[in-house]
This record gives C-alpha cells, structure tokens and sequence, in this order.
C-alpha cells in the first residue's frame, strides 16, 4: 500500500504544481496572442479587400467543411461595388497552405496573402519570403540597401488573376514586374524554383476556394429569399 | 575547479551532439538558418538548466519508480513556458521553429542530464552542467546551421552573401543536414584519435 500511495501523491502534487503554474503562464500570454491574430487578419483584409468597407466574418457550411468568408463594398461613381474576402488551403508539401484570397465582383483576384503554411525553409517557404535587396558583406560594411519591395513576389502574382478559370502554372524563374502582363494574360503563374508543389497547391486552393464562395453567396441570397417570403 | 570541470566537458569532451549522438532531431531540423538555431539553443538551454535545477531539488522526495515521469511532467513544464512566451513575445521565432518547439519536451539531451546528472548532484553543480550541455549543443548547432545556411541558402542571418550566385538547395534539405553532420563528426573524431596517439 505504502508503495502505492506515496510515489501517486508525489506524482499527483508535481502534476498539479505543473498545472498551476501553466494556467498563470497561460493568463499572462493569451491576451498578447489572441491581439496577434487579431491583428494578422486585419491586416490580411485590408490587403486583400483595399478600400473596401469589410463587414462582420461569416461562416457556412459547405459541403461539411466550414467555410469563412467577408464581404466588402465600396461606392464608385454612385454604384455600389461588392467585394468578398475568403480564407481556402490546400496540403502543401510539408502540411496545410491557408491564405486569405479577395475577389472583386467579376471573379478578378484582387490580393492574396498567405495566413500560414509549413513548407521547406528556402524553397516552398521562399512564398512567404522577402527577398532581402542587402547583401550580408554591405550591411557589414554599412551599405544597407533600402527595402523597398514590402511584399513576397510570389503572392503579389496572383494579383488580377481571374479566379473562375484555370490557373496555369509556367516556371520561367522569379517573378518581375516585366512578366506581369504576359502572364496575366494567359492566367498564369510563375512557380518558385523548386517548391513547383506548393505553386500548385495555392492555386488550386484559390480555384477550390472560389468554386466555394459562390456556393456561400447563393446560399445567402436563397436564405434571405425565403426570409422575404 | 570542479564547477569548471562540470562545465566545460559539455562542449567538447561529452559534446551531446558531436560525442553523445543524443538530441540530433532538432539538431538536423532547425538548422536551415544560422538564427533558428541560436533560438533553439536559447530555448533548449533555458529548460535544459531550469529542469536540472528542479530535478536536483526534488531528487530526495521522489520515489525510484516515478521519478521518469516526474522528470517528465518538470521538463514539460518548462517546455510549455517556452513554448507560449514565444508564441506570445517572438511570433516570428515562434512561427520557424515551429513544431520543434513543443518537441524539446522529448529532446534527449534534457531528459538525459536530468537523469544522469542532475538526480545525483546538487543544485550548483546542476546548473554548470545544464550550461555546458546547452553551450556544446549551440556551438554544435551553429556551425551545421552557418555552413548550411551559406552554402545552401547563400546567406547568413538572412542576407545575402554573393549577390546573383545560385545556391545549392540539397544543403538546405535533409541530405545536406545528414553530409554536413557527418563530416563534423568526422572531424571531431579525427581531432580525438590524434589525440590519444600522443
């Protein structure tokens, strides 16, 4: 009995000790976490959706996943033009590849930005990357070069895309602003050198997240039909 | 002196990488980039020296047959700590060591030390140990990562090194972790044997 008892109570105490002082560690940090992806997804709206006025998030089922969803407006010329933002992932190389997508009225990619995603550090992650202009020996040597370029060229290509059809992928290198005419005139995409993967998978997630925003806004108008009635 | 002694044999004489082949998981992982493995370092040698100095403390009052999972539980603690002050104060940190973070939980190293050292000696002599293990672990760590990230991502801490020169990705991925690893092991190993012939 004696041998029992004693090693449980100690076990027991080390784990409450444990307990406790987590739930206070956890009290002190949650606030400054929660504030962060707060402030992640505004700022990813307000990428995304620019000049929008963005209403409340929504959520849908769709097809039994959830789906979460905004919708934005804007006044121009006395029409009132729609926006919508929507968060869509798809299995990378290495896991999921979330990004929150906007999409103006006629189907036109506004903005992407990547929310999260695990890829292989200098390759698949290079999505999320941006390319530092400063070299290691200037910045030495005090010869930092402006950093000018605040976004990853890799998502700035998805800017203008039309997202209702296929979106093709070439790999003709990194992306500059010369390519960005002839590539959005065949809907395409440059791919990140090596990481052709996860190219794919963020634009098929965009063409799947699409397909599913247009379930959610028919489904809205359907409910607010029958409200009506 | 015996402090001393207790420190330094971390770095070199039982260098836990190099010498002990125990934590080579994160070791291989995280050292795509010469600051992800300062980080790991930082982290792994905070809960390193924190469990120690528990373990230590708490080595007379815990019977023989729970002690693992005492271990265990304090290690876990302190990892979890880790794990939600980055979270909070360093989200960019936080986000590239990923999964590796909660992961130090199962790190051999700690467990290791805790078992082997630290429920059998003192709390000061805990704490030199848990320091030199960390130490030896870091400068280990750092060089794979430095030779990694320069020659595979043709950087260093996130700047360019040779501007226009195309990298070699094999040693940001997994075969140029294990090539890298091998020849310091070599290299060490090489130094010892040298040694002893004298």
């Amino acid at each position: 009995m004696k041998n029992i008892l004693k090693p449980s109570l100690i076990l027991g105490f080390m784990a409450f000790v444990a307990a406790f002082i987590l739930s206070h560690m956890n009290n002190i940090t949650y606030p400054e976490i929660a504030k962060q992806a707060a402030v992640k997804q505004k700022n990813a709206l307000a990428l995304v959706l620019p000049s929008y006025k963005v209403g409340p998030k929504r959520k849908v089922l769709i097809d039994g996943t959830l789906f979460i969803y905004w919708v934005g407006e804007k006044v121009e010329e006395d029409n009132t033009l729609k926006g919508y933002a929507f968060e869509t992932s798809a299995p990378g190389y290495s896991g999921e590849v979330k990004s929150m997508v906007g999409v103006d009225e006629t189907g036109l990619s506004l903005a992407i930005s990547i929310l999260k995603q695990t890829e292989t550090p200098g390759l698949g992650a290079r999505s999320e990357e941006i390319a530092s202009k400063s070299t290691f020996f200037g910045k030495l040597f005090g010869k930092g070069v402006e950093e000018g370029n605040v976004r990853p060229w890799f998502q700035i290509q998805y800017s203008g895309l039309k997202l209702n059809e296929k979106i093709n992928i070439v790999k003709i290198g990194d992306w500059n602003e010369s390519m960005k005419d002839d590539l959005l005139s065949k809907n395409s995409v440059t791919s990140i050198t090596g990481a052709t993967i996860t190219t794919r998978t963020v634009a098929a997630s965009l063409e799947n997240g699409f397909k599913r925003l247009l379930k959610a806004i028919e489904m809205d108008a359907k409910s607010k039909e029958e409200v009506s009635k | 002196m015996k402090l001393w002694k207790e420190f330094i044999k971390g770095i070199w004489e039982k260098n836990p990488i190099l010498v002990l082949g125990i934590g080579l998981c994160p070791a291989l992982a995280v050292t795509t980039s010469v600051s992800n493995a300062l980080w790991m370092t930082l982290a792994t040698t905070f809960v390193l020296i924190s469990s120690n100095i528990l373990v230590s403390l708490v080595k007379k009052i815990v019977p023989a047959h729970v002690r693992i999972p005492v271990f265990i539980t304090i290690i876990a603690t302190f990892v979890t700590v880790v794990e939600l002050v980055l979270h909070a104060f360093q989200p960019g940190v936080y986000k590239s060591l990923g999964i590796f973070i909660p992961l130090i939980v199962v790190n051999c190293i700690i467990l290791g030390r805790a078992e082997e050292f630290a429920s059998k000696n003192n709390v000061l002599l805990s704490i030199f140990d848990g320091l030199g293990m960390g130490l030896g672990f870091g400068v280990a760590l750092v060089v794979l990562a430095f030779f990694r990230e320069t020659l595979g991502a043709n950087k260093l801490f996130g700047l360019t090194l040779i501007p226009g020169m195309e990298p070699s990705t094999a040693m940001v991925l997994a075969p140029g972790a294990f090539i890298t690893l091998g020849l310091m092991l070599w290299g060490m190993n090489a130094i010892n044997s040298r040694k002893k012939v004298k």
